[in-house]
């Protein structure tokens, strides 16, 4: 019962803190341009362009490709592209990480769709008579096996990287040690949690239990990587390891934000909003004062 | 004095007279790559280092930053920093936030902008340059004041600097030690931007603590605000240049040259930098000859504010910055034009499109000079000759129009059709490198400064430049010509050329676009550029 709570509150709160703060940077105050290029959106995209490329840019309508946007965020986000690109070595070991992450996700709700088929009498297993069952059963094994494998092997590589790199090693706080070494412990003791049952049977037994509040005989093991997991959901999104929800923004909010403030646009009623705006601290170097008419 | 590999961010606390010594710049291509073809870098005089801050690198790029002479003096000035820091974080700082906070939060520390960094590579990958090296510092001394983790937690989560008089002196110089080109920030995995971090170093100095570097601030922003250009020209100094440039173009060209000044019913106002009326003449009068040979309805403006298009605010004060493009702004619109044309000055098209874009409502539009030029080549509105123009000509990108602006095939689609030996860069485009006098640096001369700027921030520009003309080099006969469509990059390269002699050794020479163009002119009866003669 108390693992079920682990479970459900740890989900909850992590859900909930990473749309609290996704919320609270929606909500922050509006900001002065600072495009980067190249931008997706611009039709120029292939070679850094923008609408400041054409003359009268103002009179011409703005032409943006959103699809782009989201197939260059979509490369960011699967791939990490920009990592791929630009640091080969590291993105190998961090992708790693990511991938398996992405991969125990999948895993973890192909775990609780398993357990509800089971309840519900479907059999998931190698020789079940459901296509539905095998579909879940194999791809349970697939993606947990290398799901695990690889976030175990990437946040232990991380680890060491940082430990053993004489550049990172400088950068690194004991937090950010923590960090890697708590998401690594977590997967190992889940490795060894479901490793006695390779179909994962175990696992979606434990999963219907949990999200059901059945009663069950948890050994040591088994709790611990329970409660280990719960930490890790309720601390990644007050850690810095939230920059999923960062990068949305850093993208797409800052980057890539080129609206121009036009005559009757969003972007207009945006400025004229904060310009209303009065600030309760103020600067204090002598030259701070409001704008004097310059002299004749 | 550290070496430079052994360097942790928390080493900026440290009692030493001065961090580390560069020594180990990367070599320049040939024909610089032969011994003595290089003066060896110089250690800062004693009177400096008593004076100054030389106690990061040994370089002074902040001339009002000067040594405390009390306990008193030294305690106020780190209660003046922290009291700034605070403030960035504070609604005093809205304008960036948002920026700020996503940057200052979320570094994984990856080190993949390390690379993409022009001043780390030519000092030989040396650590005080890395990008994250600055932000570092800054998110210590952050922690340990602002932060409750840091307060209980200490060295756990990274609130392990020592914070003196020393540590915010060589922070506030190391922020001078970045070009603010963000090239970094294109290659960061998480879209966070290093040179956020370093211009709110900037900031927290000149908003707060009244500490700018004097050509930026004493004699950019605050000149400009009083006579209307950081160059000090005044309105009757302003129009006896224009006559003189007049004369002097009918003299030389035989062309009856009329600037346009404060036209009534003129379509576009343009605005040069006035820098280029002292130091480089021949661009806004290449500008009123193309003006002029396109039927342009153009006009100058002789009131104060509206003949001089930079704003230094960009680099280093919000307050500073959000003045001038609002006393721009209202003269131009007082002046009743369309549009703004904004000249070849980089930071001035991004300080008008960019920056002052949400700085007011009702703006009059403003425009890049380059589409408009391309434009006029295109429409065949110009009769040009490419012949005339037979020589390696290359193209620099400046960061603010190409990485910051997305303004990139015009001016090289004007290259290339009127520039038959017109070749890359590499990288070029919105990969290019800075031209080392960005953000300030091209106007930075106090002390030892040019000699950072020139042989280290500039270097890997240079390597660029000779890579882009190899194997014409040591034909001293044949002109190279760099375009640099930018005031801040052409004194960037003025102070390149100069340091290396090259304009004299291997006829190395530098310009702007419009000059090409009206060289490639068939009107034109004499080159206009001077080297040809």
């Amino acid at each position: 019962m108390i693992l079920s709570i682990i479970a459900y509150l740890s989900i909850v709160l992590f859900l909930g803190i990473s749309v609290y703060k996704a919320y609270q940077f929606a909500g922050m105050p509006f900001h002065g341009r600072m495009d980067l290029y190249p931008v997706p959106k611009e039709k120029g995209y292939e070679h850094g362009g923008s609408y400041f490329e054409e003359t009268a840019w103002w009179s011409k309508p703005h032409e943006v490709s959103h699809i782009r946007e989201i197939i260059e965020m979509l490369k960011e986000i699967i791939f990490i592209k920009k990592l791929f690109e630009n640091q080969r070595p590291f993105w190998w070991i961090s992708y790693a990480l990511h991938l398996g992450i992405y991969l125990i996700m999948a895993w973890t709700i192909l775990l609780v769709i398993g357990a509800m088929f089971e309840l519900n009498g479907i059999l998931v297993a190698a020789d079940s008579s459901s296509i539905l069952g095998l579909l879940v059963f194999y791809l349970s094994i697939v993606t947990g096996y290398i799901g695990l494998a690889l976030g175990a092997l990437g946040s232990g590589m991380l680890f060491l990287r940082r430990a053993f790199d004489n550049t990172l090693k400088k950068y690194t706080t004991p937090q950010e040690y923590f960090n890697l070494l708590l998401i690594f412990v977590a997967l190992i003791t889940g490795i060894f949690t479901w490793g006695n049952d390779l179909s994962f049977g175990y696992a979606r037994e434990v999963t219907g239990n949990l999200v059901t509040f059945t009663p069950f005989v948890a050994d040591g093991l088994l709790t611990l990587h329970v409660v280990l997991v719960g930490i890790m959901l309720t601390y990644i999104p007050i850690s810095k390891m939230s920059h999923y929800v960062g990068k949305y923004f850093t993208f797409h909010k800052v980057l890539w934000d080129n609206n121009p403030n036009l005559k009757g646009s969003g972007v207009e009623q945006q400025v004229k909003n904060a310009a209303s705006f009065r600030p309760t601290t103020s600067w204090s170097a002598p030259h701070i004062k409001p704008p004097v008419a310059p002299e004749k | 004095m550290l070496d430079q590999k052994d360097l942790r961010p928390k080493d900026m606390g440290r009692s030493d007279e001065q961090l580390i010594k560069l020594d180990n710049l990367i070599p320049l291509l040939t024909p610089y790559d032969k011994p003595g073809m290089e003066s060896p870098l110089t250690d800062p005089k004693p009177a400096w280092k008593e004076k100054y801050c030389t106690s990061l690198d040994g370089y002074i790029g902040i001339d009002t930053l000067t040594r405390p002479k009390t306990k008193e003096e030294e305690d106020e000035f780190v209660r003046k920093f922290l009291s700034g820091l605070e403030k960035i974080f504070s609604d005093a700082n809205n304008g960036v936030l948002q920026p700020l906070l996503l940057s200052f939060e979320y570094c994984a520390k990856c080190n993949t902008c390390s690379d993409a960094c022009h001043i780390y590579t030519a000092a030989g990958n040396n650590e005080l340059y890395r990008p994250i090296y600055r932000s570092e510092v800054l998110r210590k001394i952050v922690k340990k004041y602002f932060t409750t983790s840091g307060k209980f937690l200490g060295g756990f989560v990274g609130a392990d600097i020592d914070v003196n008089w020393e540590t915010i002196a060589r922070l506030g110089e190391l922020a001078y030690r970045c070009n603010l080109c963000r090239r970094c920030a294109q290659t960061c995995p998480l879209g966070l931007d290093n040179a956020i971090l370093t211009k709110e170093i900037r900031k927290i100095f000149s908003q707060e603590m009244g500490i700018a570097p004097t050509p930026l601030h004493t004699k950019g922003t605050m000149l400009q605000i009083k006579t209307g250009s950081s160059t000090g020209l005044s309105k009757p100094a302003f129009l006896d240049t224009l006559e003189f440039l007049e004369e002097d173009t009918e003299e030389k060209f035989g062309i009856k040259l009329k600037f346009p000044v404060d036209k009534k019913g003129a379509d576009i106002l343009v605005l040069h930098n006035a820098g280029e009326f002292m130091a480089w003449p021949e661009n806004p009068v290449a500008f009123a000859i193309l003006f002029d040979a396109a039927g342009l309805n153009w006009t100058l403006s002789s009131e104060i504010m509206g003949y001089d298009s930079v704003n230094y605010g960009l680099w280093y004060d919000d307050v500073q910055a959000k003045k001038i493009a609002t006393m721009q702004m209202k003269v131009a619109k007082d002046f009743g034009v369309k549009r703004l044309v904004v000249a070849e000055c980089g930071h001035a098209h991004k300080a008008s499109m960019i920056t002052a874009d949400r700085m007011g409502t009702d703006r009059l539009p403003v425009e890049s000079c380059l589409p408009l030029l391309w434009d006029m080549v295109k429409s065949k509105r110009l009769i040009l000759d490419p012949s005339k123009n037979n020589f390696p000509v290359t193209l620099h990108d400046p960061c603010n129009v190409v990485r910051q602006m997305g303004i990139v095939e015009p001016q090289r689609n004007v290259l290339k059709a009127i520039c038959p030996q017109f070749r890359e860069m590499t990288p070029h485009g919105v990969d290019n490198y800075c031209c080392g006098g960005g953000s300030g640096f091209a106007i930075m001369n106090s002390a030892n400064f040019p000699e950072f700027r020139t042989q280290v921030a500039s270097r890997v520009k240079f390597n660029q430049i000779l890579g882009a003309f190899k194997g014409t080099m040591e034909d001293t006969s044949t002109p190279k010509y760099i375009c640099a469509p930018c005031s801040n990059c052409k004194g960037a390269m003025r102070g390149l050329l100069e340091h290396y002699d090259a304009t004299e050794k291997y006829n190395l020479q530098y310009g702007g676009l419009v000059e090409l163009m009206v060289n490639a002119l068939v009107s034109l009866k004499k080159p206009f550029l001077e080297f040809l003669e």
